[in-house]
C-alpha cells in the first residue's frame, strides 16, 4: 500500500488529542498507511513547550502527542524551509491593503507549514486554523471578509496574489472534521455498534467546540447527505 | 503615534466617567486600528480598553471600597497617555503594563476565576482579531495568548458561522476521500 503523507498543524493535533480522538490517528496510520508529518516548530509548540514550561492546561495533550511520536505514528520532518517561508509571508502579508497599509495576515509558523509542505512535496495539510486554510483555498473570501469586518474597501495586490497562488498550487487543506468524517466512512466508529452516526455527530460537535473552523450547517448537511 | 495618544486619552476619559458603552465602542475602534497599523502599543491599548469596560460593568468594583484602586488605575493610565510620543514604544508598553499591574491588584481582594481580568482581555482581543480575519499565529503573538486558548474561545462563539466559504462540505469530503485514494 502506498504511504500517504499529510502535514499537520499544531492546532489540529492539540484539538484531536484534547478531545480524546488520537485513536483516529492510529487508525489511519495502521489501517490506511497514512503518515502524519509535523515540522519541528509544531513539535516545539504542541509537545516540548507545554512539557518544559509545565503548562497545566496543555500537559495531557502534549504527552499524548509525544506518545504518538514515540510510537512512530507521527514523524518529525527535519527539512529547513525558513527562506521559503519568508517569501510566502512576504506575499501573504502584502496581499490586502486597508487605507494603504498592508494587513499582516499570517505568522512565520504558519508560513513555515506551507513552505515545508511544498519542499517535501506533501499535497495535503491538516489545519483547523481558518486564515491560512483560506489562503490555500480562496484568498478572495478573505478579502470579502475583511471588507465586512473593517467596513471599508480592501485593496488587493494582484501580483502578490499570483505569486502566492503559484507557491500554494496543488495544496489541499483538510480540517480535523474531515478527518473524522473520513474515519467514519472507513469504519472507525463501528465500535459504537448501532450508534455510529450519533458518535460521528458528537465527535464533529466536540471538534467544532475545540476551535475547528467547521460550521453547524456543514455538520447538518453532511449528516443529511449520508442518511 | 498621534492616533495612539488620542485614543489613550479617550479611554482615560471614558473610564473616568465610568461610561461602559463608550469604552466598548472605543475598544472596537482601537482593535481595528491595531490590526491596520499593527503596533504593539495599540494592541495593548485594545486589551486595556476591554478590561476597563469590564471593570465599569461590574457593580462590585464601583463600591466605595474600590475607589482608591480605581483612582490608581486612572493615574497610571494618565501617565501612560502622557508618555505617548515622548518616549519610545517600549517605554509606552511598560507604562501600559503598570496600568495592568494596578488592575491585577484590584482583583486580588475578590478573585473569582482562574483567568484574571488581564488574561480575559487578552483572550477576547486575540479572538476578535482572529474573527476579523487575522491568523491565529498573529493573534497569539500580538496578545501573548496560547493558540489553543484562542481556538477554544473561538469554538464557543459564532465566528465561523459568519464566514462565507467557497467550498461546501460535499466538496471538502470529496477532497478528503481523494487523500486516501477514493472518489
Amino acid at each position: 500500500m502506498i504511504t500517504k503523507d499529510i502535514l499537520c498543524d499544531a492546532g489540529s493535533f492539540i484539538s484531536l488529542t484534547s478531545t480524546c480522538m488520537e485513536q483516529l490517528i492510529y487508525f489511519f496510520a495502521e489501517k490506511h498507511n497514512v503518515r502524519f508529518v509535523i515540522p519541528p516548530s509544531v513539535e516545539q509548540e504542541a509537545v516540548s513547550r507545554p512539557i518544559n514550561r509545565g503548562m497545566k492546561k496543555y500537559l495531557f495533550s502534549a504527552l499524548r502527542i509525544k506518545d504518538l511520536i514515540n510510537d512512530g505514528v507521527v514523524s518529525i520532518s527535519d527539512v529547513k524551509a525558513s527562506e521559503e517561508a519568508k517569501q510566502i509571508m512576504q506575499y501573504a502579508n502584502n496581499l490586502f491593503f486597508v487605507r494603504g497599509k498592508p494587513i499582516q495576515l499570517v505568522h512565520m509558523g504558519e508560513a513555515e507549514m506551507l513552505s515545508v509542505a511544498k519542499k517535501l512535496g506533501i499535497e495535503y495539510i491538516l489545519i483547523d486554523e481558518r486564515t491560512t486554510r483560506m489562503l490555500i483555498e480562496s484568498p478572495f473570501s478573505i478579502k470579502k471578509h475583511l471588507e465586512k469586518e473593517f467596513h471599508t474597501n480592501v485593496m488587493l495586490n494582484k501580483k502578490n496574489l499570483q505569486a502566492l497562488s503559484k507557491e500554494l498550487n496543488g495544496m489541499h487543506a483538510l480540517r480535523s472534521s474531515e478527518l473524522i468524517i473520513l474515519a467514519y466512512e472507513k469504519g472507525f466508529f463501528k465500535r459504537f455498534q448501532g450508534f455510529e452516526k450519533e458518535a460521528l455527530k458528537a465527535a464533529l460537535y466536540k471538534i467544532k467546540y475545540s476551535g475547528c473552523s467547521i460550521r453547524f450547517n456543514e455538520i447538518d448537511e453532511y449528516l443529511r447527505w449520508r442518511k | 503615534m498621534e492616533i495612539l495618544k488620542q485614543l489613550t486619552f479617550s479611554v482615560l476619559g471614558a473610564f473616568k466617567s465610568r461610561k461602559q458603552r463608550n469604552l466598548r465602542k472605543l475598544n472596537d475602534r482601537i482593535l481595528r486600528e491595531a490590526t491596520i497599523n499593527f503596533t504593539k502599543p495599540l494592541f495593548r491599548l485594545a486589551v486595556l480598553s476591554y478590561i476597563l469596560a469590564k471593570i465599569v460593568q461590574k457593580p462590585r468594583f464601583l463600591k466605595p471600597e474600590y475607589a482608591e484602586q480605581l483612582k490608581n488605575i486612572e493615574n497610571a493610565l494618565k501617565t501612560a497617555a502622557e508618555s505617548v510620543g515622548r518616549v519610545p514604544d517600549s517605554e509606552v508598553l511598560k507604562n501600559f503594563k503598570k496600568v495592568e499591574t494596578t488592575i491585577t491588584s484590584l482583583e486580588k481582594k475578590d478573585r473569582r476565576y482562574l483567568i484574571g481580568l488581564v488574561g480575559k482581555g487578552e483572550l477576547k482581543t486575540a479572538a476578535t482579531m482572529y474573527a476579523q480575519g487575522i491568523s491565529l499565529g498573529v493573534a497569539a503573538e500580538m496578545t501573548g495568548m496560547e493558540k489553543q486558548e484562542i481556538m477554544d474561545y473561538a469554538g464557543d462563539t459564532m465566528m465561523f458561522e459568519r464566514l462565507k466559504e467557497e467550498l461546501n462540505i460535499k466538496e471538502r469530503v470529496k477532497t478528503a476521500r481523494g487523500f486516501l485514494g477514493g472518489a
